[in-house]
């Protein structure tokens, strides 16, 4: 698969601070969680696997040194355990169909032949590293549904006609599904990105919550008790810190 | 771009955003227009008030400030907005579907003056609320609102909010004069909102469903029962019971939380496509993405060529002669890839090879389905279904075979064959109509004059035949030598003058009909056993029909071999179809051979020994009469057994057929194979069997042979057919309407005088046994 590029330092998620540049590492992570999420796209995966896949890959390269394995072969090994662990099996073939294309953009498919076998076994085999390196703790809560939740009861509050003219619920759920692109799944509570999301799509289009001043309990703190506004706002920061680096990386 | 959405945005973010915006969206032209008038009203009322109050609150803005300058042409962009509408906001939600969750504010404790207000601001007209009556008066009556049915989900039971149910939105219920008596006071009512006065906070409600928005429509307003309540309300009355109960802890406790489904259903009622994800990243816009590059198109693809290799290997194999393998290789082509064109078309010429038209048929017409511009497909198609279509006429099916013409015609109206074969075809049936007329008069004579015709001269004599039969086959072993003399002598002496002409005729029947399926000799015995009915109106019993065939063909064979060398140089173009000419000498022709050849060479190898032939000639005579079903159950056996058979010799295939001829002869001498013969038929059928399998093998790769030097270059092939299926076709009308309509009366008639001929050398033949 691809050569990734020499930028990569030890140091793993602590070098990736919520100020300042993201470190190499994160770029790296960067382009090949992109990778993930446009090869799930293609497969025609849904949401939840997508973010499942991203999360193992994220928490693998917590767990390892970014150093001992190809991150796309990671990548791969990653859709194929999600389409498992959330029951949208998917075929070794098409992700490897999927993701020759993504690296030769143009070319004919891959022949079915002793190298093709080869790729597959590759991925068959890093899978079962990942299960083992994961400890098979590989079933996630993501902030997907409770992010929906959230916004169910957000529209029954707001006036209906505001949500109606305004994207919130597309804008919250392109921001979370957009996360994945860093490791924000591993360092926040699901809760938590969930109403930032929303807090960060309701800001976007200036959107204000109803009586929020009047309220004993800001409607963000409803959803999550231990969040805070610090927390909001530094996983705000975050997901924008991500948005640069689509900018940057081509 | 939503001008609205942006100003939205901008109002709410003051004038550093739109500074922002100005700056990050320089090159696009859509905001460069738009913002340069949306500067004004932006500037203008709004930041003045808003920005006092909420500054020291937007310290850290300025980050999120630039994302949506950065994001604004995503983010304002008209096609961000789902077009998807949610479903419907009928709120007979079950359980099930999703964590139904009480209302918000009820959570953030919003002061009842700010729901009030709100309240009154949101509620439209045809929204479904829910109240009790608290008073009952001559012009209606009043009921305090506790929930919503549908519209804005919200906390309103203590909100103390009153509607007015007038008298004319009452529904009687009875007969009785006053509807209102049907209600009381504390009664749960489901009305329609019907008017609001948002300033004088007052709500008129109907109970006639004509209030309700169409979608609502099926929903029933009136009297409620307390389960009837919704969902969300039930569930606020159990917070307010337990004010500590958090929003999560509601939430995780809910089925609906946990429901697998949970997060498509709620896509589906926010309205948001997971089929066309959004995303905010440039690269990740899913409207970029090629159809190409997706997996399925890519699978598709790759199974094609995938397919096309096995397709390529089948055709291989095909040119070796190995038919089997190249079925596989075909089939697995088209197990990997349904529809591939290819494979179809090469499995249905192969199928059109062996003989399977109908199947080939079939496949091209699939093949055609799936790309209608197929040529080979559309070529193949029309000639087999024109050979089809002979076929059904060989077997009297006359309207089949037209409308199988017909199908030709309309998939090519310049297929000349189909037309000629159709054209030819209605000539015929009118003529054979007209025929039967005449038949029925004659008959008519016949019957008034009481002659004694030759047909019942014939019928006499084959009722003693089969009356012969049936003894003979009582006591097989003992009449077979005589028999078996019977035979040959009758092959001998057949070669006389007179039915020199009447065989060479009927050979020619048959090898212009060779190119149909294995059938064909039922076939055309029995369009024969039709002719004779006729011409004589009663039906021959097929047993002695058949046997009286076989012999017949026998001699034929012989009087072939003689007249072989000049028949040849004749007949150059029946060459081709007709392998006697070729190296397998006692093979007459390719399909329609298959099921008497065996036989004939086998009474011909040793014709003149012993016992054997006849019994071979009575298994198969039996075999024959015996329905297709037997044919093929035993086929399985025969093929168990010739496997078996093959096993144990070493030597190939060909060998063993070259073998079996002496073989035989010497299972007849050794004790082993005296077994086979005397002790168990059964397996001496089998014997037969195999032989005939072998050798109709062997005849099917002889013209396969043939065949593959056409598929090889498919336009030859094409051509090759072209070529020759008109010339069968046209032999095969032709020797229909000479046999059937020209010559009609005279050949019937020389037919009948040729059986009498036959059966009276039989009769002859039988005392010298």
């Amino acid at each position: 698969m691809e050569a990734v590029g020499p930028d990569t330092c030890g140091g793993g998620d602590a070098a990736r601070g919520a100020e300042g540049w993201p470190a190499p590492e994160a770029r790296v992570h960067f382009r090949v969680t992109r990778f993930i999420m446009e090869a799930g796209v293609k497969l025609g995966m849904q949401s939840i696997p997508i973010a499942t896949a991203c999360t193992i890959y994220h928490k693998f390269f917590y767990e390892i040194n970014l150093d001992a394995y190809d991150p796309y072969l990671v990548a791969m090994s990653s859709l194929y355990l999600a389409g498992k662990v959330e029951e949208q099996h998917l075929r070794t073939r098409d992700i490897i169909n999927v993701s020759n294309r993504y690296f030769h953009p143009g070319s004919e498919p891959l022949e079915l032949d002793s190298r093709f076998w080869a790729l597959r076994d590759s991925i068959v085999q890093c899978e079962l590293l990942m299960l083992r390196v994961l400890r098979f703790q590989v079933s996630f809560q993501h902030p997907h549904k409770y992010l929906l939740h959230y916004l169910i009861s957000l529209k029954n509050w707001l006036n209906r006609y505001c949500w109606q003219r305004t994207p919130i619920s597309v804008t919250a759920w392109a921001l979370l599904r957009d996360s994945y692109h860093g490791g924000l799944c591993l360092r926040f509570r699901a809760q938590h990105i969930a109403v930032a999301v929303l807090h960060l799509a309701l800001q976007a289009y200036g959107v204000e919550v109803p009586a929020e001043a009047e309220a004993e309990k800001p409607w963000w703190q409803v959803f999550s008790d231990d969040l805070t506004k610090p927390i909001i706002d530094n996983i705000v920061s975050d997901l924008i810190q991500i948005y640069t680096m689509d900018t940057e990386i081509p | 771009m939503d001008r609205d959405l942006l100003r939205q945005s901008l109002n709410y973010h003051g004038p550093s955003l739109l500074s922002l915006l100005r700056s990050e969206q320089q090159d696009n032209p859509h905001f460069r227009s738009l913002l340069g008038s949306a500067a004004e009203p932006a500037r203008g009322p709004p930041p003045q008030q808003q920005l006092q109050g909420r500054k020291e609150k937007r310290v850290d803005n300025i980050e999120i400030q630039k994302f949506i300058s950065k994001k604004a042409d995503l983010l304002f962009a008209l096609s961000w907005k789902s077009d998807a509408p949610a479903t419907s906001e009928v709120n007979e939600d079950s359980e099930d579907g999703y964590a139904i969750m009480p209302p918000l504010e009820q959570f953030m404790e919003i002061p009842s003056m700010d729901r009030r207000e709100l309240f009154f601001r949101d509620i439209e007209r045809g929204d479904i609320v829910i109240g009790r009556i608290s008073s009952i008066r001559e012009f209606g009556f009043f009921m305090v609102l506790i929930c919503l049915g549908s519209g804005i989900i919200r906390d309103i039971s203590h909100l103390e909010i009153t509607a007015l149910c007038p008298l004319r939105d009452v529904p009687s219920h009875s007969n009785h004069g006053d509807p209102l008596s049907y209600y009381q006071t504390g009664d749960i009512i489901r009305a329609g909102i019907k008017d609001i006065d948002r300033y004088h906070e007052k709500l008129a409600v109907s109970l006639y469903s004509s209030s309700l928005p169409p979608h609502l429509s099926g929903i029933k307003l009136g009297v409620i029962s307390s389960e009837e309540l919704p969902l969300y309300y039930r569930r606020s009355v159990e917070l307010n019971s337990n004010s500590l109960e958090s929003y999560e802890n509601i939430m995780q406790s809910s089925l609906g939380f946990v429901n697998p489904g949970v997060v498509e259903f709620l896509l589906g009622k926010l309205g948001i496509d997971e089929s066309n994800p959004p995303s905010l990243m440039r690269g990740l816009q899913s409207k970029n993405f090629s159809e190409d590059d997706f997996a399925s198109a890519l699978r598709k693809k790759q199974s094609a060529s995938w397919a096309l290799k096995c397709v390529k290997i089948g055709v291989d194999y095909f040119k070796v002669g190995r038919h089997v393998d190249a079925m596989n290789e075909y089939n697995k082509a088209l197990e990997i890839d349904k529809q591939n064109v290819e494979a179809l078309v090469a499995r249905g010429a192969l199928y059109a090879t062996k003989g399977s038209l109908n199947k080939a048929i079939e496949d091209f017409e699939l093949a055609l389905e799936n790309c209608p511009t197929h040529r080979n497909a559309r070529k193949y198609l029309c000639q087999t279904l024109v050979e089809r279509g002979g076929q059904l006429e060989e077997e009297e099916k006359f309207l089949n075979a037209e409308s199988y013409y017909k199908k030709a015609l309309a998939l090519d109206e310049t297929f000349k064959d189909a037309e000629d074969a159709l054209q030819k075809l209605h000539k015929y049936m009118q003529k054979s109509l007209e025929l039967r007329e005449k038949q029925a008069e004659k008959e008519e004579k016949q019957k008034t004059k009481k002659i004694e015709t030759s047909a019942e001269k014939l019928r006499k004599l084959l009722k003693e035949e089969k009356r012969l039969k049936k003894k003979r086959r009582k006591s097989t072993s003992s009449s077979s030598s005589v028999s078996s003399a019977d035979e040959s002598d009758s092959s001998s002496s057949s070669s006389s003058s007179s039915s020199h002409k009447r065989h060479k005729k009927h050979k020619r029947n048959r090898s212009e009909s060779s190119r149909s399926s294995k059938k064909h000799l039922a076939k055309a015995s029995s369009s024969q056993i039709d002719q004779n009915r006729k011409d004589e109106c009663f039906p021959v019993p097929t047993n002695t029909l058949a046997s009286f065939l076989n012999q017949k063909q026998e001699v034929e064979k012989l009087l072939e071999k003689q007249d072989r060398l000049p028949y040849q140089k004749k007949q150059v173009k029946e060459k081709d179809r007709c392998p006697l000419s070729s190296s397998s000498v006692e093979i007459p022709d390719d399909f329609g051979g298959r099921s008497e050849d065996p036989r004939d060479f086998y009474t011909q190898a040793s014709s003149s020994k012993t016992e054997k032939p006849y019994k071979s000639e009575k298994h198969f005579s039996s075999r024959r009469d015996s329905s297709d079903s037997f044919y093929r159950n035993s086929e399985d056996k025969v093929k168990t057994y010739s496997y078996r058979r093959f096993e144990k010799d070493t030597e190939g295939r060909k060998e063993h057929y070259r073998r079996w001829e002496p073989g035989s002869v010497r299972h007849s001498t050794s004790p082993a194979s005296s077994d086979y013969s005397c002790k168990s038929v059964e397996k001496y059928k089998k014997y037969t069997y195999s032989g005939s399998r072998d050798f109709s093998r062997h005849e099917q790769r002889y013209p396969l042979n043939k065949n593959q030097g056409e598929y090889e270059i498919e336009d030859n092939y094409e051509e090759d057919i072209k070529t020759e299926v008109p010339e069968a076709d046209g032999l095969n009308s032709k020797g229909q309407s000479e046999s059937g309509v020209k010559k009609n009366l005279p050949q019937n008639l020389l037919n009948i005088f040729n059986q009498i001929a036959a059966f009276e050398k039989e009769k002859g033949n039988k005392p010298k046994k």
